[in-house]
């Protein structure tokens, strides 16, 4: 509904990355480079997960929930781990710290994952007259992914990148990483199989996303003290 | 060196044709986005002799709103949806001269006084027809809650967007009228070398109404174009055999222009030759006789004591009685001096040709009524009637044709090879009431017309079309249909709102961020840097 509109859109889908890359430290230290190689990932695992998703996944004609498929779908997303896997690990990142590392990748992947599955759909339909509320919940999708991402990243961090840690919280640790990674089956999952409403299965993702946000942040803080 | 020249410009081309998809892909998007998207029909715009009537433009783009509004509302840029059902006439005449945008309305019964108040009327605003159906009724229902709620639909309250956008109407150059004629020859002894007598069969087929792309005309003149046809058909059969040929030549018309005061006739008329018009012992017009039920009307304007009007009269009459129906008949002079032409005869009777119209109307039409308008549809029509009227009118020529006046013969029996085809009546009568046939919007090739053509080819043994251009003193203005898009807009101070809420989210996030992970010095600093670097440097 005119530029106006779009305008408003943009700046709640893509607002919130350039205030948390200016907000924190990650500004101070200069971490950009990080965030740009992290989104370069990003794309490159968003290819070869359309590579699997065309060669194993049948076409379903109506939107049901199909548990087979979605199983399938579920395993091509954690190639998306794989992907966050070789940022964390893989890439060569200038002397940050590990605190901010995991920050930078995970805006860095936040951020493409906006602008490839948000930012056309914006353009072409937000600019329109007909007005509808999909691109407000959209963005505020994207502000919910930026805290899954983030948290998915710490989590990735804690298991790869930290070599001793508390034996009790290692399977906590794995458990939220599976959690996180399988997210989005489990929104469509409540999309599809459930019926939910998109408003709904927003504010649902908007929940879980603080809650992992503070478990990760309390794992992250519980493994740090005994380096520290 | 060559090659990576050539190879930038392979490059260069391949990122053309990306770019172009590209653009070709966001306008294809960005043309379905409405709401929903309905067929109009917009009003006719005409000139007579210059003087203008009907709606003036096609274009619009404006908030909708319904007749709910409140009493001192500014409706200069609004579009008014009015069904037909609650138009309240006085109100259609009290803003035809008023600066007002648009009327969308939506079709019901008892639209004939609407027609007329419309075709009459000089409007400086756009005028379009459509049809109910859900999607409209919908956002009718919501537009009438607005408005209850007193709030009216503009820039800065939401609500509805109408939007049409249709090319600026121009003038159509030359309207071309198509007479079809058809030519059954009767049977000439041998060494006869007179010229045999015609009887002659008449019909306007074009139409006229408010919105040109709507006016079907069932009735006006379709159901005389149907009876034509059968007639045609019935004295095709007879004529095929030598053995039953009359010695009369029968003369099938199928004429445009009649509207227009029976322009067209009387250019077919005029290209007579001397000979033909002289052997044309009489005429037989039909107008509109789909919806009567037990009197039709036999309009002449010779006087009734005329001999040839009374033996034709007769006729009439004595196979109407058998029918057990009634034929009227009605006199009306002819005033030479006034171009109005109320009846089809009337262009005969001018070239001193006997001649009178069949019509179930009672009282000569006045100029551009009972055209086949809005309100002449299909389900006005009984099939019936036109059954009726083929057999009274051919009966009574083929008497008249084989001598047997007076004599109760019934040559078109019921159930006999000659009987009236019910089937072929009905099925010409759907086609009719779903072809809208304003004259000046069919070109001589269109595809209706030359139905027509073939229809008569198969029935009569010559058809000769002739195109003529319409009289000056009509001229039409085209543009007759568009798609209206609906839009659901969100008001200007909802965006502002929106706004406003997002920039003290992201403020309120940065805060939240900063406080954080470098603490509430940090903020705090970030507002008193100015000061302390000035501390800094001296």
């Amino acid at each position: 509904m005119t530029v106006f509109h779009f305008f408003n859109c943009a700046i709640l889908t893509f607002g919130p990355h350039a205030v948390y890359y200016s907000a924190t430290p990650l500004s101070e230290y200069d971490t950009l480079g990080t965030s740009v190689k992290a989104a370069l990932v990003y794309l490159g695992t968003a290819l070869v997960k359309l590579v699997c998703l065309a060669t194993f996944l049948k076409v379903s004609e109506n939107d049901s929930f199909d548990p087979s498929q979605e199983f399938l779908k579920a395993l091509i997303g954690f190639i998306d781990v794989a992907g966050l896997y070789f940022a964390l690990t893989q890439l060569t990142h200038r002397n940050i710290s590990q605190n901010h590392k995991f920050q930078a990748v995970g805006l860095g992947w936040a951020f493409a994952d906006s602008v490839l599955h948000r930012l056309a759909p914006l353009w072409v339909g937000a600019r329109g007259l007909e007005f509808t509320w999909d691109y407000i919940l959209q963005g505020i999708e994207a502000n919910a992914n930026l805290v899954f991402s983030i948290s998915l990243a710490a989590l990735g961090s804690l298991m790869w990148l930290r070599k001793n840690k508390p034996k009790t919280l290692i399977p906590i640790i794995y458990a939220c990483a599976g959690i996180v990674a399988t997210m989005p089956s489990i929104t469509s999952y409540l999309r599809r199989g459930l019926g939910w409403h998109f408003p709904k299965v927003v504010g649902f993702e908007l929940f879980t996303s603080l809650v992992m946000a503070f478990i990760s942040w309390q794992l992250f803080s519980a493994c740090q003290r005994p380096s520290a | 060196m060559a090659s990576k020249k050539q190879g930038q410009r392979q490059v260069l081309e391949s990122m053309y044709s990306v770019i172009a998809l590209v653009f070709m892909l966001v306008a294809c998007v960005e043309l379905g986005d409405a709401a929903s998207a309905v067929d109009v029909y917009r009003l006719i715009q005409y000139d007579i002799s210059g003087v203008p009537f009907g709606s003036r433009l096609a274009s619009l783009n404006h908030h909708a709103s319904s007749l709910h509004f409140s009493p001192g509302a500014d409706l200069s840029r609004t579009v008014l949806v009015i069904p037909v059902r609650e138009l309240d006439l006085g109100f259609v005449k009290g803003t035809t001269d008023s600066d007002q945008n648009g009327g969308l309305e939506l079709l019901k019964n008892k639209l004939i006084e609407l027609e007329q108040s419309l075709i009459h009327a000089n409007i400086l605003y756009p005028v379009y027809f459509a049809f109910e159906d859900e999607n409209v009724n919908a956002v009718l229902a919501d537009i009438k809650k607005n408005d209850a709620a007193g709030q009216q639909a503009t820039a800065t309250t939401g609500g509805y967007k109408f939007v049409v956008s249709a090319p600026e109407p121009k003038k159509v150059a030359s309207p071309v009228i198509t007479n079809i004629q058809g030519w059954l020859p009767g049977l000439k002894a041998d060494g006869d070398a007179t010229q045999l007598p015609t009887i002659a069969i008449v019909v306007s087929y074009d139409t006229f109404g408010a919105a040109p792309a709507l006016s079907v005309g069932s009735d006006s003149n379709g159901s005389g174009v149907v009876a034509l046809l059968e007639i045609a058909r019935l004295f095709s059969i007879l004529y095929s055999n030598p053995k039953t040929r009359g010695r009369y030549n029968l003369l099938f018309g199928l004429t445009s222009g009649g509207p227009y005061n029976y322009n067209g006739t009387h250019k077919w008329l005029r290209s007579f030759d001397q000979r033909l018009r002289e052997s044309i012992d009489y005429a037989i017009c039909l107008n509109s006789v789909g919806s009567w039920d037990n009197e039709l009307h036999l309009h002449v304007s010779k006087p009734p004591e005329n001999a040839y009007i009374k033996q034709i009269f007769e006729g009439f009459t004595n196979v109407a009685e058998e029918l057990g129906v009634k034929v009227g008949l009605k006199h009306k002079k002819i005033n030479i001096s006034n171009s109005r032409v109320a009846w089809e005869h009337e262009q005969f009777s001018r070239l001193r040709i006997t001649a009178a119209t069949l019509s179930e109307l009672s009282v000569a039409p006045g100029l551009l009524e009972s055209t086949g308008g809005l309100s002449d549809g299909r389900h006005f029509l009984n099939e019936n009637a036109v059954i009726r009227t083929v057999k009274l009118v051919a009966e009574s020529l083929a008497r008249h044709i084989y001598g047997h006046q007076g004599k109760s013969i019934e040559i078109f029996a019921n159930g006999s090879s000659l009987a009236v085809n019910p089937s072929y009546i009905r099925s010409w009568l759907d086609l009719l009431s779903r072809t809208p046939r304003v004259a000046p919007f069919l070109s001589k090739n269109d595809p209706f017309v030359m139905a027509l053509k073939k229809e008569l080819t198969d029935h009569t043994d010559e058809v000769i079309m002739q195109n003529e251009v319409l009289d000056g003193m009509f001229t039409f203005y085209d543009s007759t249909k568009a798609t209206l898009n609906v839009y659901q807009v969100a008001s200007v101070t909802f965006d502002l709102l929106l706004l406003l809420v997002l920039g003290s989210y992201l403020i309120v996030l940065f805060s939240f961020l900063v406080i954080i992970t470098r603490g509430l010095d940090d903020l705090i600093s970030l507002f008193r840097r100015p000061p302390s670097r000035k501390v800094k440097t001296a």
